[in-house]
């Protein structure tokens, strides 16, 4: 008998700021498990990085040009150690400049920027990633 | 005198007279610098936090750093280095707290080499306001840690006063100072990337077990009136859970200070928030011990 009049005030007297703290708690728990163990299930493992590279924006400076680029990964692998190079064809030898970007996490962005001496508008770029290390 | 008079209840309190002399406080003081650096050390010496003093996003520095002061006025509440029984007492200590880590940051990294006066005052100014954050924390918890002229059960009566909101900061401040430990370095983010998504729930799983072993073992205020039986549930949904909920919300909000979320896919920053909630659920169990 003394038990059940406690459980009742135990649910009586619990405050709101419980109710928020704990349900927050639950949800936010809930939800990092949902979003990994979705990735877990989903898979897409075993398929290696794949890096696409494009141009954000050229910007001159006062030794030449810079050439903001975005690395977009589109597999769910993490790539490491990005290589990023860019080619510049102004007819006879091709100027080309790298960058290397630390980390590309899989699905993700991850910006970088290439110096030219000539104007890279003026002339065909071409950007890829050159390689990357499995982290 | 006058004090010691109207208030009769204080007059026979040796550490609070102590606190409101000059020497009391510079000892409180030289105590602090003591804290900053026990606490901030090995961030001081963590390269990734003197390279955050001039890539972090400034505007969100500027928000850490305050929210990092709403912290210590609170902590002032529960430790501080000096007995405080008003806000702007709180206020005023946390203050002193941040000047002395401010200080002793900027001290150490001088020391090191690390601050040299030709560097642009941006970077100088970001590269201290970074380690002050732990430094400052260090400070506030000095006297505590330091001083043993506070009897325990004054920290449990005020621990018990402050009930369930008080233990939900404890818990925030635990987490935060953890996490913020570890996040500075790139080995955070590599331990991610490394997991697979198996890997990553076995360690939230093992967080909450953790946290849980914490929250029943060490025991919280106001854990005595749970009663038995339900003990076990009850505990683990108010502690454990929304203690781990604050866990994962201030290791996302560390993360995104760092700017390691931009460009980054939902679930690989969910991974991410896991990897660094384990040492924030960490820090948010032992925080009762700390404090």
């Amino acid at each position: 008998m003394g038990g059940r009049d406690r459980k009742q005030s135990l649910a009586d007297r619990t405050p709101a700021l419980e109710w928020i703290a704990s349900s927050l708690g639950l949800l936010l728990t809930l939800g990092v498990l949902g979003s990994i163990g979705w990735e877990a299930v989903k898979g897409g493992n075993g398929r290696p990085p794949a890096i696409e590279v494009t141009v954000e924006g050229v910007t001159p400076i006062a030794s030449g040009y810079v050439v903001e680029v975005r690395a977009h990964n589109r597999s769910a692998a993490t790539a490491a150690a990005v290589q990023i190079e860019g080619e510049l064809d102004k007819g006879g030898e091709p100027v080309t400049s790298t960058a290397s970007i630390d980390y590309v996490p899989g699905k993700s962005d991850r910006r970088a920027g290439l110096f030219f001496a000539d104007d890279p508008r003026a002339y065909p770029l071409e950007l890829r990633a050159v390689g990357y290390a499995k982290p | 005198m006058n004090e010691a008079a109207t208030h009769p209840g204080r007059s026979g309190d040796a550490g609070d007279e102590r606190g409101t002399t000059n020497r009391g406080y510079a000892i409180g003081l030289a105590r602090a610098a003591g804290g900053a650096i026990i606490f901030s050390l090995p961030l001081l010496m963590t390269m990734e936090m003197w390279f955050l003093g001039f890539y972090i996003d400034r505007p969100r520095l500027f928000l850490f750093l305050i929210v990092n002061f709403g912290l210590l006025v609170v902590l002032s509440r529960f430790v501080g280095f000096e007995q405080t029984s008003t806000w702007s007492d709180d206020v005023l200590d946390a203050f002193a707290a941040y000047g002395v880590a401010v200080i002793v940051s900027a001290a150490v990294l001088a020391l090191f080499g690390i601050l040299t006066p030709g560097m642009p005052r941006d970077e100088i100014v970001g590269k201290i306001a970074v380690q002050s954050v732990p430094a400052s924390f260090g400070a506030m918890l000095a006297r505590q840690q330091m001083s043993g002229d506070r009897k325990h059960e004054d920290q449990d009566e005020v621990e018990r006063k402050a009930g369930y909101a008080g233990q939900l900061f404890l818990m925030t401040a635990g987490a935060l100072f953890l996490a913020f430990n570890v996040a500075p370095t790139e080995e955070m983010i590599l331990i991610g990337f490394k997991m697979t998504p198996w890997h990553a729930i076995g360690l939230v799983l093992l967080s909450i077990l953790l946290l849980h072993a914490f929250v029943y073992t060490v025991g919280f205020a106001g854990q005595e009136d749970m009663g038995g039986e339900g003990g076990f549930r009850s505990s683990f949904v108010r502690y454990t859970i929304a203690g781990y909920g604050i866990a994962l919300l201030v290791s996302f909000y560390v993360l995104w200070t760092f700017g390691r979320t931009d460009g980054t896919d939902p679930g690989q920053i969910a991974s991410m928030t896991a990897v660094l909630a384990f040492p924030g659920a960490i820090g948010a169990a032992i925080a009762r011990l700390v404090v």
